[in-house]
């Protein structure tokens, strides 16, 4: 096991951009590689030992050996844990755009808020945001249809804007409320939000499921065939309670399913 | 408005000119000029090649209020020297070599460099405005990315059924407007593309078509329609999908959807399916709602739908003469139209990340380019509060709140009327804007002084100058 | 400069040199027969040498393209190369930007690209995109097949008139020939609708697909045009078509070439989607054969492939309603662009995949026409860039026809759909091409399609566009080392541009921009000015463009080659 630190010595206005700092790269780098290492920042190159100290501890024979461990303000660093496919990432703060985007596997931790594009275009992989994340969470490349298909993304704080935008796969979990659109043109894969949501989720979905736990404030027309169900079985999981069960979106004959709590949303019955 | 005597005291006419207002390219205009001595040919006072060098216009024939009164001088309000702000803070008049090599050396040196604007220029500015933004590594964005970027966004989702303004001319029956009051935004858009004119299939123009606007606001545009829909502020979303979910035949639950009767949505989908052939003209009022480009996104789902039944195309109403022209120029050169970071050596296009509100809000940028553009007018107070703060270097031809903030003004000049280019009208028709009148002496070019801003930032580098774009 | 390559095996179809050991030497941008001592020697000791590519249809620069790469983002973030050395970025992988066009051609050993469909009226736009793409010679060939003025003159028979209109307006949009895509549906998708076949009529217009190729084949031949009429006949893409197909190249017979140089009176362009027997998807088979014996049977016919590559990629043509009918087929998301009085066209992104049977026979109809043409003359490669694949693909599908082992293999292993033994004969050919027909449906064929007379050789005063790749011609069995031809021809040892080397070992070492080919037609200015003057009512009341602002000015085209004609008399 190899245990990478890295303790921040300055913050940079400018974003650093953290893509090359991945298990996948730098599981043999050794404390002067970081010291050599100049990451990117705008349209140059600077040296990483300027805004962090590295502490290697251990060795590894593959990127699933290594911990990576970020501490100190991140919310300007970008792309942490992005393309990785093994290994661990625990950033100990609220972490900048593009975290953990394109991982295929292995683990990241965030310690804090990320901002939007979190767990973009995943494939596998665990992506942990202790607190909020903004737009765009678990959604695909601007233009592409094909989402995050894999992996599964734990939200503990609320959600932004098209949360699971074009999913294809895998599973997006919110403890906290979601604002509009979240799984907007879904075509499968798992959405579950505890919290409230605002308007209008599964929008033009054409199949997946969305799970409610908490208070909707207004449903497209787009749904139809509504029943009530009880303690049903979604994805292979298991939920507990009384359910309004909807297809949808038919605006775009879309086949997926969204299920409202019950009790919560008695306006809806 | 009274009424004001027709313009008689004219020397010279210059024909067929291009408006560089709207996104309607106007190429019909007919600039009046006084003064001045032609350099050219002159056939019966029609200036047919060349241009009036010295000559003012007076008066524009055939353009709207909002061209006119742009096309015709206001020289109280132009900018005429380059000028760089003193420790004082108050800008000072200067000669070109010192500006533009102030302005390079802060180019040269910048990390995060943005060169924003671009709209209001010619396709030839922007093939040196391109290369030395990827000399440098900077970001290169337009006016898109406060207006019709949700467009494009939506068009990239979900593709994008569009025609020239021409084929609505021949063969609309049914013109939609909405999120948009054409009246008062592109006021000859009616009358010459889309409701008034007689084409080859709509013999009697306005009686010929009906017209639809879709609208929380009871517009100008509104106001001259047949029919108008007023659903509520941000209800667009849910109006469309409504809209969708009856083609693909479903009886609607709810009474009112965003504030329609659901009968009337029946009526009007079933309208819309019976036409021959329809155009859907969108505006900002679609993109800047709650759903933003969703709403787009729904609407082009919607016209998509309707060609099952009918022929309908899409237009999206765009605002600069030129704002098409730079995300088609960017898209050609380098496979993205707007929001373009270099910083990596290769392009990267990324909403949120890339785009200049966000970095201006993030306060990234360390060196800011403005070219024909006026984010002082038109940014948000916390992005204008980090331009306030870094080098703004300005390249326009008035004076504006954008000229409050520069630290280095570059005069340019005005392309169509001063300066001849390529411009993109909003339906990708290009055009080729003449030149009619000499520029003010003391100013220059916009290709120019882009050109010379490169050639100064590659002697810095020590890169020996190469081919521009073309 | 003088250059002598030394040492090469070379193929040139034109001069019938078929593998022969010799030097090819240049001076100024010209292939000479002798050069002085000092000439500067580049060992190309037993390479494979061959004039550079010649591609007779593709999509590389225009509207259409533009609306590609601006609604596909995630199509340009897959080509991406980081700028290097004297190149710019690449972006792109169906419709890669400009740039990235060229230095992609230039890797390949090509030297000149047939921009396949301009419409007019953006023909600025066109001609922009051309002066961005660096490293070829490019001819763009404007639309005319469902121009309104077309129609007209077609409906009534007059071939003077339309004659005049078209030799104007090859000046004024600046093109290189007469470009034909669906007569009539272009039209009537004016109205969401189709026609099918020759004979049925579009709307309004009451005319012909049949009258319309019959007036155009007419006056392409009157003005005596370099190229001849360059037809996408109706019915592209539908089961059954190949009947479309064979009555298209039957009605062009009676009409005699009025050329020195090309034998074709009608090029039928991606034939591969025109060969489709059965009447719906689940009964479509290949008709490849009897669209092979026609041509093998008729020499007024050429016609290039559009061979599938199965790959994702982009679908972009002026048939507007076959595009609607794919995006109705696949879900994509569907762009469309519509041009006044002139034309329309369509875009959807396309997942051409290898586990689905209607692409495997595709790919499969392409590759027996390659096979069961006879004469490489008549036939030539492209993929029809990017409909049935990016251009980049080429190599690949030069190692599918010089492999019968490989095409087994890809049957055998299920890498495509076992749909192509039962719908297809692909299995039961084994005729493998050799260099020299390679070197003829790549450079030689398509060279004399065009009338292109100074490219597509290497003899004495043709340019010095010349291509060279590190195989071996005599130690090589392509058969076997199939993925050494698809490494190699991807990465030329040497692409030298008008005796410039542009390419070294498979790098762009050296960028330079590209160059106009068009038509210009002399001798009939009078009847111009007459039809002009005719039409002009019609054409202010209709367009939404003046006129003065209509044409492509001389801005927009800085280094023309034009080909000059005199009407009616066909040039040497």
């Amino acid at each position: 096991m190899k245990i990478v630190t890295f303790n921040q010595k300055e913050i940079s206005q400018i974003g650093l951009e953290f893509d090359e700092l991945i298990p996948d790269k730098i599981y043999q780098w050794e404390k002067k590689d970081f010291e050599k290492y100049e990451v990117p920042i705008g349209n140059s190159r600077f040296p990483l030992r300027d805004y962090f100290d590295v502490d290697v501890e251990g060795s590894a024979e593959s990127p699933a050996d290594v911990k990576i461990i970020i501490n100190g303000d991140l919310t300007r660093v970008k792309y942490i844990g992005s393309a990785m496919s093994a290994g661990e990432i625990v950033a100990n703060s609220s972490v900048d755009l593009h975290c953990g985007s394109e991982m295929s596997g292995g683990e990241i931790i965030v310690n804090g808020d990320a901002e939007s594009y979190a767990g973009r275009e995943m494939t596998g992989g665990l992506l942990t945001i202790k607190g909020n994340t903004r737009e765009f969470c678990g959604a695909s490349y601007i233009g592409d249809w094909r989402g995050m298909t894999g992996g599964t993304i734990m939200i503990h704080g609320n959600a932004g804007k098209q949360l699971g935008e074009c999913l294809t796969g895998g599973e997006i979990y919110v403890r906290g409320d979601c604002d509009i659109l979240a799984g907007i043109h879904m075509t499968k894969g798992y959405i579950q939000i505890d919290g409230d949501v605002t308007r209008w989720p599964g929008g033009q979905m054409q199949g997946g499921s969305i799970v409610i736990n908490g208070k909707l404030s207004r449903l497209l027309e787009g749904f139809i065939d509504s029943e009530i169900v009880k303690n049903p079985e979604v994805s292979g999981k298991q939920l507990a309670g009384k359910y309004i069960k909807y297809t949808g979106d038919i605006a775009r004959n879309g086949k997926g399913n969204l299920y409202l709590d019950a009790e919560k949303n008695r306006n809806f019955l | 408005m009274g009424y004001e005597e027709p313009i008689t005291d004219y020397d010279y006419k210059v024909d067929n000119c291009t408006c560089a207002f709207c996104g309607c390219n106007c190429d019909d205009l007919v600039y009046l000029v006084k003064g001045g001595e032609v350099k050219g040919e002159i056939k019966d006072g029609v200036v047919v090649s060349g241009y009036i060098d010295g000559g003012h216009v007076i008066g524009v024939r055939h353009a709207c209020r909002l061209g006119a009164s742009k096309v015709m001088e206001d020289m109280d309000q132009r900018l005429l020297v380059p000028m760089i702000r003193d420790e004082k803070g108050n800008l000072v008049e200067t000669d070109w070599d010192t500006a533009l090599d102030k302005a390079a050396e802060l180019i040269a040196n910048a990390v995060r460099p943005v060169f924003y604007g671009w709209s209001e220029t010619s396709i030839e500015t922007m093939h040196y405005g391109l290369e030395l933004g990827e000399l440098v590594g900077a970001v290169l964005d337009n006016q898109a990315t406060i207006c019709h970027g949700p467009s494009l966004q939506a068009v990239q989702n979900a593709g994008y059924p569009v025609m020239t303004l021409g084929e609505c001319k021949n063969r609309a029956d049914m013109i939609v407007y909405t999120g948009n009051n054409a009246m008062n935004s592109h006021p000859r858009h009616l009358g010459r593309y889309s409701t008034f004119p007689r084409g080859y299939f709509r013999k009697r123009g306005r009686f010929d078509r009906t017209l639809v606007t879709m609208d929380p606001r009871y517009t100008d545009t509104a106001k001259m329609s047949d029919i108008w829909v007023g659903f509520e502020q941000n209800g667009d979303y849910e109006f469309y999908n409504a809209m969708r979910a009856v083609l693909r035949g479903k009886k609607l639950e709810k009474d009112i959807i965003s504030g329609i009767p659901k009968e009337d949505i029946e009526e009007l989908v079933e309208e819309m399916k019976k036409v021959q052939f329809g155009a859907l003209f969108f505006g900002l009022g679609l993109t800047h709602t709650l759903s933003k480009q969703r709403n787009i996104d729904i609407a082009i789902n919607l016209v998509q739908d309707l060609n099952k039944f009918s022929k309908w195309n899409l237009i999206p109403m765009r605002g600069h003469f030129n704002v098409n022209g730079f995300n088609i120029f960017m898209a050609m050169e380098q496979g993205f139209p707007y929001g373009v970071d270099f910083a990596r050596g290769y392009p990267r296009y990324m909403n949120g990340e890339t785009n200049t509100i966000d970095l201006l809000t993030r306060e990234e940028p360390d060196v800011f380019l403005v070219i024909a553009a006026d984010p002082g007018a038109h940014f948000p107070s916390g992005a204008n509060r980090h331009l306030a703060n870094i080098p703004v270097i300005q390249i326009d031809i008035h004076w504006g709140p954008s000229t409050e903030l520069a630290d280095i003004v570059l005069p340019g000049s005005f392309i169509a009327v001063e300066a001849a280019g390529t411009s993109y009208r909003m339906d990708g028709v290009p055009i080729y804007m003449k030149k009619a009148i000499s520029r003010p002496k003391t100013t220059r070019d916009d290709e120019w002084i882009v050109n010379e801003l490169l050639k100064r930032v590659q002697k810095i580098k020590g890169i020996k100058p190469t081919v521009a774009g073309k | 400069m003088e250059y002598i390559l030394k040492n090469g095996i070379v193929y040139d179809p034109t001069n019938n040199v078929d593998g022969e050991k010799k030097d090819v030497m240049f001076k100024d941008g010209k292939i000479v027969d002798t050069v002085s001592p000092d000439a500067k020697e580049i060992d190309v000791t037993d390479k494979l040498v061959m004039p550079a590519g010649v591609d007779p249809h593709s999509h590389i620069a225009g509207p259409k393209l533009v609306v590609g790469r601006l609604y596909r983002p995630e199509d340009s973030r897959r080509g991406i190369v980081p700028k290097k050395g004297v190149t710019r970025a690449e972006t792109g992988f169906s419709i890669p930007s400009c740039p990235a066009t060229g230095y992609r051609y230039s890797r390949m050993g090509y030297g000149t690209v047939v921009e396949a469909a301009m419409p007019p009226l953006e023909a600025k736009h066109t001609h922009e995109e051309i002066n961005i793409i660096p490293n070829l010679d490019i001819a763009p060939l404007p639309l005319f097949g469902n121009n309104w003025f077309t129609l007209e003159y077609a409906k009534e028979g007059n071939i003077d008139d339309l004659s005049a209109f078209i030799s104007y307006w090859l000046r004024l949009v600046k093109g290189y020939g007469i470009k034909i895509v669906n007569p009539c549906g272009g039209e009537a998708w004016g109205w969401g609708m189709n026609v099918h076949g020759l004979d049925d009529p579009a709307p309004y217009f009451d005319v012909t697909a049949r009258e319309v190729i019959t007036a155009l084949a007419k006056a392409n031949e009157k003005l005596a045009l370099p190229h001849s009429i360059h037809l996408h006949p109706n019915d592209l893409g539908h089961p059954g078509n190949y009947e479309t197909t064979l009555d298209s190249m039957k009605l062009v017979k009676g009409i005699s070439k009025n050329s020195p140089v090309r034998n074709q009176t009608v090029h039928m362009t991606h034939i591969q989607y025109h060969s489709y027997a059965g009447t719906n998807w689940r009964d479509f088979k290949s008709a490849a054969p009897d669209v092979a014996k026609f041509v093998n049977n008729n020499d007024h016919v050429t016609c290039d492939v559009g061979q599938i590559t199965l790959d994702e990629t982009t679908t972009m043509t002026a048939d507007g309603p076959m595009e609607f009918d794919l995006h109705q087929l696949n879900g994509l998301k569907w762009a469309n662009k519509d041009i006044e009085l002139e034309t329309a066209s369509g875009i959807v992104p396309f997942i051409y995949s290898g586990r689905n049977s209607v692409h495997s026979v595709q790919w499969a109809i392409g590759l027996e026409m390659f096979l069961l043409v006879n004469n490489p003359w008549q036939i030539f490669l492209t993929t029809d860039s990017p409909n049935a694949g990016p251009f980049i693909r080429y190599p690949r599908v030069i190692s599918w026809l010089m492999s019968n082992k490989r095409r087994t293999e890809m049957i055998e292993n299920r890498e495509v759909h076992k749909a192509v033994e039962k719908k297809s004969t692909l299995a039961t050919i084994d005729r493998e091409y050799d260099f020299n027909e390679i070197a003829t449906i790549s450079r030689a064929a398509p060279a004399k399609a065009y009338s292109f007379t100074d490219r597509g050789h290497l003899g004495i005063g043709a340019n010095a566009d010349i291509a060279v790749y590190n195989i071996k011609p005599n130690e090589i069995d392509p058969s076997i080392e199939y993925e050494v031809i698809e490494k190699e021809f991807g990465n030329a040892a040497y692409t030298i541009k008008d005796g410039r080397i542009l390419v070294k070992d498979g790098e762009v070492v050296k960028v330079v921009p590209s160059r106009t080919l068009w038509t210009n037609v002399n001798g009939i200015e009078a009847e111009e000015e007459a039809v002009i003057k005719k039409i002009m009512p019609s054409f202010n009341k209709y367009y939404t463009i003046k006129f003065e602002n209509y044409k492509v000015h001389d801005h927009f085209v800085p280094r023309p080659m034009a080909v000059n004609v005199q009407a009616g008399k066909a040039a040497k």
